[in-house]
């Protein structure tokens, strides 16, 4: 059981001969397979947060587009707003304007009608004071 | 010194330990049976990593999937025991140990080797054999005299004598102990296990053995596990130096 | 073989086995208790704790199976036979 021979300088031989025979064709094409992988997909994982910080930003532009457009839109809005009511506004000063303009007419027309009234009624009252005093006197004055 | 614990009588299974089949190179002995389950052993990784690396795919499928899982569990014992800076240049070294180990193992726990005859001793894992252990043993002691020579040159001897040289004698027993144990704990490991299963086969040859031989599978990769592992240590002690220094770079 | 050697070596493998099992079913046992313990105090930590367990378990077991080794010389590669 414990016969040592030329079986075991021979056995190491042919270990080391397997050490560099695997080496060849298994350790080293592996290792070189594996590295190229690990640099493809590091490659891919770079190109890809790229991709993705690129996707960000134009994310965040179009974002902050919409909230200008938005802004824009508002004042666009808020603009027509102050217009029509502008536009309102005037009209209806204008129609008070004009409503006042017709009553003072009205007025005046009723203060000259008033005026007229009064001298006529006037002179009425002095031809009548003159009659009820020719009446009265019965002698012309 | 056999004699007492095969019992003739019983035809099923016989235990056959110490006994091997000889072949003569040149005035050299050397154990058949080792060599051939050996070389069996290494076609298997051979062809299997010709298969896996013939067509390499960005996404691996199929055998390549399999032999990527083998080389990432390989990579990560070497890199856990030497560092993510040292590791490359080991990792062909403890990868094959483990590989080289495991299969082995595995072939003596998994191929019935008993219904090849052979005219003396009986095929099994080439981890049965004290010499192949010994062999792999030496070879981790090499691997980490030359990995402190190369990267310290003489200066590697300064690690006998820190941080005192009352502990010379230990420090140079320890480069004994280290291949003798790693050896031994890997040659005892297997061969318990078969001896343990050819008792129980011989006792009683159905079901029985069968929960011992999973434990069995179970230790062999462990063991396997472990051989690669603590050459993968040790390599990074000779590369690191001793004690307080590795403290710094921890 | 003088069957004096023959019983002493017997005897010899017997304790190498039993005694050499002691001190690592000792060993066993405590760590697979701390093991447990350490599972039951932290469940997400299970697979790195029963990993390592394995490999101490390993380291624990090879001390009994130096002994099992040293029996085995005795009872087939005995060097006074």
């Amino acid at each position: 059981m414990f016969d040592f021979d030329a079986t075991l300088p021979l056995m190491a031989l042919q270990f080391l001969v397997l050490v560099a025979i695997l080496n060849a064709v298994f350790f080293k094409p592996m290792m070189k397979a594996l590295d190229e992988r690990n640099d493809y997909i590091r490659r891919n994982q770079v190109e890809a947060e790229e991709r993705l910080s690129k996707a960000e930003n134009l994310a965040k532009q179009y974002q902050a587009e919409l909230a200008e457009t938005r802004r824009q839109s508002q004042s666009v809005v808020a603009a027509a707003q102050a217009e029509a009511q502008k536009i309102v506004a005037a009209q209806i000063a204008e129609a008070q304007e004009q409503s006042r303009l017709q009553r003072e007419q009205a007025q005046q027309e009723l203060d000259q009608q008033k005026q007229e009234a009064m001298t006529t009624l006037e002179r009425e009252v002095d031809s009548l004071s003159r009659q009820i005093l020719s009446k009265l006197l019965g002698a012309p004055v | 010194m056999l004699s007492f614990l095969s019992i003739p009588s019983l035809p099923l299974a016989s235990l056959e330990v110490g006994q091997h089949f000889y072949w003569q190179l040149g005035g050299l002995k050397v154990h058949g049976q080792v060599f051939i389950v050996s070389w069996i052993v290494i076609a298997i990784l051979v062809v299997a990593s010709l298969l896996a690396t013939r067509n390499i795919q960005r996404i691996p499928q199929g055998i390549q999937n399999f032999m990527e899982y083998a080389f990432e569990f390989v990579r990560d014992i070497a890199r856990n025991q030497l560092g993510e800076k040292e590791y490359r240049p080991w990792l062909p070294f403890i990868g094959t140990l483990f590989l080289f180990i495991f299969v082995s193992n595995w072939s003596g726990a998994l191929v019935p080797w008993k219904l090849l005859k052979l005219p003396e001793g009986e095929l099994a894992a080439p981890t049965n054999d004290i010499n192949t252990t010994v062999a792999l043993a030496l070879l981790v002691s090499l691997a980490y005299f030359y990995a402190g020579f190369r990267k310290k040159g003489l200066g590697y001897f300064a690690k006998y004598i820190q941080p005192t040289p009352v502990l010379l004698p230990i420090a140079i027993l320890e480069d004994f102990t280290k291949p003798l144990s790693l050896s031994f704990r890997l040659f005892g490991n297997i061969l318990a296990d078969e001896l343990v299963v050819a008792v129980l086969v011989l006792l009683v040859p159905l079901f029985v053995p069968l929960p011992v031989m999973l434990l069995g599978l179970f230790t062999s990769a462990i063991q396997a596990l472990v051989f690669s592992t603590l050459a993968g240590a040790y390599i990074h002690e000779a590369l690191e130096g001793h004690g307080e220094e590795h403290e710094e770079h921890a | 073989m003088n069957p004096m050697i023959a019983s002493a070596s017997v005897l010899a493998a017997a304790l190498a086995i039993g005694l050499a099992a002691i001190g690592p079913g000792i060993g066993q046992g405590n760590a697979s208790g701390s093991a447990v313990e350490g599972i039951a105090r932290q469940p997400e930590a299970e697979g790195k704790i029963r990993g390592t367990l394995l490999l101490t378990l390993a380291f624990m077991e090879s001390l009994t199976i130096y002994g099992l080794v040293i029996a085995l010389v005795l009872l087939f590669a005995n060097p006074f036979a």
